[in-house]
């Protein structure tokens, strides 16, 4: 017999009062008289015998209502095992997350928590489920349910062991939110929905501040679902971490300025505050050249510059020192190389008239200490040469063309060259259509009335994307006074990327072979439009060079577990790319692959497949720094039902199957009858008082 | 009518039972009935009764009430003689009857006042019958009646009138009563005091003294109750005390002891207060023969009597 109440049980201690009436009743209604009190004293009421009861049957039937009443407000039920289903039975679910991030690196933090998850599951019982996930970033299956299940069981404990010896902290961040969703999905089996025994996660982990808990927040946590903590302290809290701050990219740095700035954040519960940041060789600890101090108070951070590399060493690495812990002292520097790119123009204007395109456009490509990017410009006449056409990272096309240059330049949009065709005037009509491989393509200079401007723009597109926020996208201030009308419709695949107020298209995009042809309809010289001297140019240029690969669209930071897309690096290549990692392994990726996600470690990455070897620096996620504990209601705000775990490392107690408990109670009913039963022993005790009532009455009326 | 029991301590006495002598309605039939039982029982005993004491012979001299010439002596001696007693008159006697609430109470059939207003009429009767004046004086916290002592026709009727009044007074203070009494009495006599004396013995020694010092023979009966003596209830309850009303709960078992304890030492105190001041001191129960009260204060006058002839110089004349 269990309750699913217990708590209501204590309502029986009720039984008392009607003792208690009964004793005071009988105690105060004797009255006698005595010639004087002078002797005597009153004595305190003696409540305590029995013989003093009266109308024992009376109160042992109010006691019995009492009773009855407590009992089924207790809602009891009797445990029985449903046969046949074997859910209900006492085991219950358990994933057990151990946190494998960088800060679990830290002095004793590691052991303990390993040796947590051990204990926990050694103490599993037969009948329980246990799952084993490591999580950092992604979150490993070490021990799924299925291998656990076919283990016999006493050989579990050894097998997780076994496998948590194989396991060491890697140097991702802290992914919890992640890692949460994916364990309390994993505990939501599909085979067997409706098991009704407890499912929990038990977290092991450092529960650092630089958790990343955002996943959980639009994720609503499963009811059955319970999150015990298991919380690995760090025995020497201080630690610093360093990151790298985005290089500003400015052309007049001199490029044996490092121009670098480093920031040194403090953990909030660190106990010191004096550091020193310099640079460092790969093999040697300490020093090359000098160092810088640092002064960060706990729970701060502060952005210095940093020292400048020494010129004589090879130095790859700034590293911090004077915290307890040094997984996070070293941010790994690959110096800045200039890219180059090539912009292919091809028409009549003369570089020095500036009214024509030209002039504009070599003005737009301004050189900066990240890249570097050549207009070469050709006549209409001059030869193409396949190697120029293929290196270009884009190509212009003003003027109308003759044949074998078109022919050459269609070659080499069907090889997946991008060309951009401004048209200057309806002459060029022809070049166009033989470009797009269409027979003729109609083609005359619109009348504007004045000027028209750019009225709709699709700003889901790549090249528009940069303009979407609305403090950009307003293009109404660039006046077009002149464009030629072009029937999109009549170009298979044209995709419209603008158009003017007069529904004439403005920019189109057209798919061809491999490559695409992006058409402007109009000039951004002064004679057709504003669109030059405005400041969407330069960034709509870029914007279509960075589609093209020919500038890398940002100095991009990596952190662990990053993808790195190489081609930013080594620009378009149809090479099988091989990717040395710091350690020295060599990565082969996948032919046509350009993404390179085993950015396992952090340190300095050289895809050596490419001419020259390019190098990339991965470091750690800045977050990973901030080991002081996790506040500790934050799970629960974000509707974790959290519980910790004993200090043996025991499941504590909790709502033992509640679910399945109140199923039962459910199904039985039993306070019905209790219930029940109350009113039938109500029903009696008020026949038998009144009936007691009615017998003293005549009693005493015989009396008198 | 009357159930006679033999007590245990006069073997062959036959005393009536209160119970029955009370089932009597008369106070004056009661009273009569204890006394003509006595006189008749009397007569066995070895003590004989008392009279107002002769003192000396003193030669007449006119202006002298003839009455009290003693012819006798004459006719012996031809010279006229006045007889001269003690005290020209009988004995002047006051009952004084405590008739408090306290009083009221009662465990047999009838109340404490029942038994001492008996007491009193079976005295009073008694010393009626043997020529003494006797007065009567019925009290709570104040007086209630007063008849002062006198011996004539149609007295003994007042007083029996008086004490048949029932009780209705509420606390037992002597102090005001015995005051007055003190006051009203100047001719000294004799005063027997029936009361439960349920009251602090401090006042009640004080008051005592007052009376003793004024002159007064007194006698005390210290009436109790049965149920006040042994404390016999047997439940638990709210006890009501009769003077004050107040209201005590009380498990007799375990405030008998103490009860008892108290009421002795209460009884001896008032006992050895009496003795203190040469007062004659009887405790009855109310289930006590009425006889066996009568029979001691008469055993006590005699033992006075008698001590007062081994010292005095008068001899002592019997009466009829």
């Amino acid at each position: 017999m269990s309750f699913l109440a217990p708590l209501f049980l204590l309502g029986a201690l009720a039984v008392a009062l009607p003792v208690i009436f009964h004793l005071i009743r009988r105690t105060t209604r004797e009255r006698t008289v005595f010639s004087s009190l002078m002797f005597l004293w009153p004595t305190p009421p003696r409540l305590t015998r029995r013989s003093r009861l009266e109308h024992i049957l009376l109160l042992l039937l109010r006691c019995a209502v009492l009773c009855l009443l407590a009992f089924g407000f207790a809602r009891p039920f009797i445990k029985t095992a449903t046969p046949g289903d074997p859910s209900s039975g006492p085991g219950k679910r358990v994933v057990v997350l151990l946190d494998t991030s960088a800060s679990m690196r830290r002095g004793n933090v590691w052991p303990e928590a390993r040796s947590q998850a051990e204990a926990m599951v050694r103490k599993a019982a037969p009948a329980d489920q246990v799952a084993v996930f490591t999580f950092g970033q992604p979150v490993t299956r070490l021990v799924t349910f299925d291998q656990w299940n076919a283990t016999p069981a006493g050989e579990r404990a050894a097998l997780v062991a076994r496998r948590l010896a194989e396991v060491s902290p890697a140097w991702s961040a802290t992914h919890l939110g992640n890692a949460l969703v994916s364990a309390a999905e994993a505990l939501e089996d599909p085979d067997s929905p409706s098991f009704l025994g407890r499912r929990q996660i038990v977290l092991i982990s450092d529960l650092q501040e630089g958790s990343r808990l955002g996943p959980l927040q639009a994720y609503e946590w499963p009811k059955n679902v319970e999150l015990i903590l298991g919380p690995v302290k760090a025995r020497r809290p201080t630690n610093a971490g360093l990151q790298l701050v985005a290089d500003a990219d400015e052309a007049d740095k001199r490029p044996a300025d490092s121009g670098l700035r480093v920031r040194v954040s403090n953990a909030s519960d660190s106990k010191r505050e004096q550091f020193q940041v310099g640079w460092a060789r790969p093999e040697g600890r300490g020093f090359v050249g000098t160092a810088t101090d640092v002064y960060v108070p706990p729970g701060q951070s502060r952005v210095v510059p940093a020292p400048a590399p020494p010129t004589n060493a090879s130095v790859d690495r700034l590293v911090l020192q004077g915290d307890d812990e040094d997984f996070d002292n070293a941010v790994f520097v690959v110096p800045p190389e200039t890219a180059r790119a090539n912009v292919l123009y091809w028409g009549r204007d003369s570089e020095k008239d500036t009214k024509q395109p030209l002039y504009f456009l070599q003005r737009a490509f301004q050189q900066t200490r990240r890249q570097t990017v050549q207009v070469i410009a050709r006549g209409p006449n001059a030869p193409l040469l396949p190697t120029e056409g293929e290196s270009a990272a884009l190509i212009v096309v003003t003027d109308p063309l003759p044949e074998p240059q078109v022919n050459g330049l269609r070659r080499l949009l069907s090889g997946g060259q991008t060309i951009l065709f401004v048209m200057k005037s309806p002459e060029s009509a022809p070049t166009l259509a033989a470009l797009l491989e269409v027979n003729r393509l109609a083609v005359e200079e619109a009348r504007t009335g004045g000027y028209a401007m750019l009225g709709e723009i699709d700003f889901r597109h790549p090249l528009f994307a940069p303009f979407a926020d609305p403090r950009f996208s307003d293009f109404t201030k660039i006046h077009f006074w002149k464009y030629r009308r072009l029937d999109a419709a009549a170009i298979p695949g044209a995709r419209l990327l603008a158009k003017f107020d007069s529904g004439d298209a403005a920019f189109l995009e057209v798919p061809v072979g491999k490559g695409r042809l992006l058409v402007l309809t109009s000039g951004w010289h002064p004679d057709d439009s504003q669109l030059a001297l405005s400041s969407k140019f330069v960034p709509l240029l870029y914007s279509i060079l960075e589609q093209t690969g020919g500038v890398a669209p940002a100095p991009a930071q990596y952190f662990v577990g990053d993808t790195v897309p190489l081609r930013s690096l080594t620009g378009p290549t149809n090479l099988t790319l091989t990717v040395r990692t710091p350690d020295g392994r060599p990565v082969q990726l996948a032919q046509g692959e350009t993404n390179f996600s085993q950015t396992l470690a952090p340190g300095i990455y050289t895809v050596t497949s490419a001419q020259p070897p390019q190098r990339f620096a991965v470091n750690l996620e800045a977050a990973e720094s901030r080991t002081a504990p996790l506040p500790a209601d934050e799970l629960e705000r974000l509707g974790a039902p959290v519980r910790h775990l004993a200090p043996d490392g025991v499941n504590p107690p909790g709502r033992p199957t509640r679910l399945q408990n109140a199923e039962l109670e459910n199904r039985q009913k039993l306070w019905r009858w209790l219930i029940v039963a109350a009113m039938v022993v109500l029903l009696a005790e008020s026949w038998l008082a009144g009936w007691l009532a009615r017998r003293s009455t005549t009693q005493t009326e015989a009396t008198l | 009518m009357t159930a006679a029991v033999k007590s245990p301590a006069w073997p062959g006495a036959t005393l009536i039972n209160p119970q029955a002598l009370m089932s009597i309605r008369n106070l004056e039939l009661r009273a009569r009935v204890v006394v003509d039982g006595f006189w008749s029982g009397l007569h066995r005993s070895p003590y004989h009764g008392f009279s107002v004491e002769f003192t000396e012979y003193r030669p007449y001299t006119p202006g002298d009430d003839p009455r009290y010439l003693d012819w006798r002596l004459f006719a012996r001696s031809d010279r006229y003689f006045i007889k001269k007693f003690e005290d020209e008159t009988n004995l002047r006697c006051h009952l004084l009857a405590d008739n408090s609430r306290s009083m009221t109470y009662g465990s047999l059939s009838y109340t404490k006042a029942q038994y001492a207003n008996t007491l009193a009429a079976t005295l009073a009767y008694f010393l009626y019958l043997q020529g003494d004046a006797v007065g009567v004086l019925t009290f709570d916290e104040q007086i209630r009646d007063y008849l002062p002592a006198r011996h004539r026709a149609g007295h003994l009727r007042h007083l029996m009138l008086a004490l048949e009044k029932p009780a209705g007074g509420r606390a037992t203070d002597l102090a005001a009563p015995l005051q007055r009494i003190v006051e009203m009495v100047r001719k000294r006599g004799l005063m027997l005091l029936i009361s439960d004396f349920l009251a602090p013995i401090d006042s009640l020694e004080k008051n005592l003294i007052s009376l003793a010092a004024s002159g007064h023979e007194v006698v005390l009966f210290h009436l109790l109750d049965p149920a006040e003596l042994t404390f016999n209830f047997s439940q638990a309850a709210m006890f009501r005390d009769l003077e004050s009303g107040r209201d005590l709960f009380i498990d007799p078992a375990a405030a008998r002891k103490e009860y008892l304890r108290k009421l002795e030492a209460h009884s001896a105190a008032v006992r050895a207060t009496s003795q203190k001041l040469g007062i004659s001191y009887h405790r009855l129960a109310t289930d006590q023969p009425l006889e066996l009260a009568l029979f001691d204060f008469l055993r006590q006058r005699v033992q006075r009597g008698r001590k007062a002839k081994r010292v005095g110089r008068y001899a002592v004349r019997g009466r009829p």
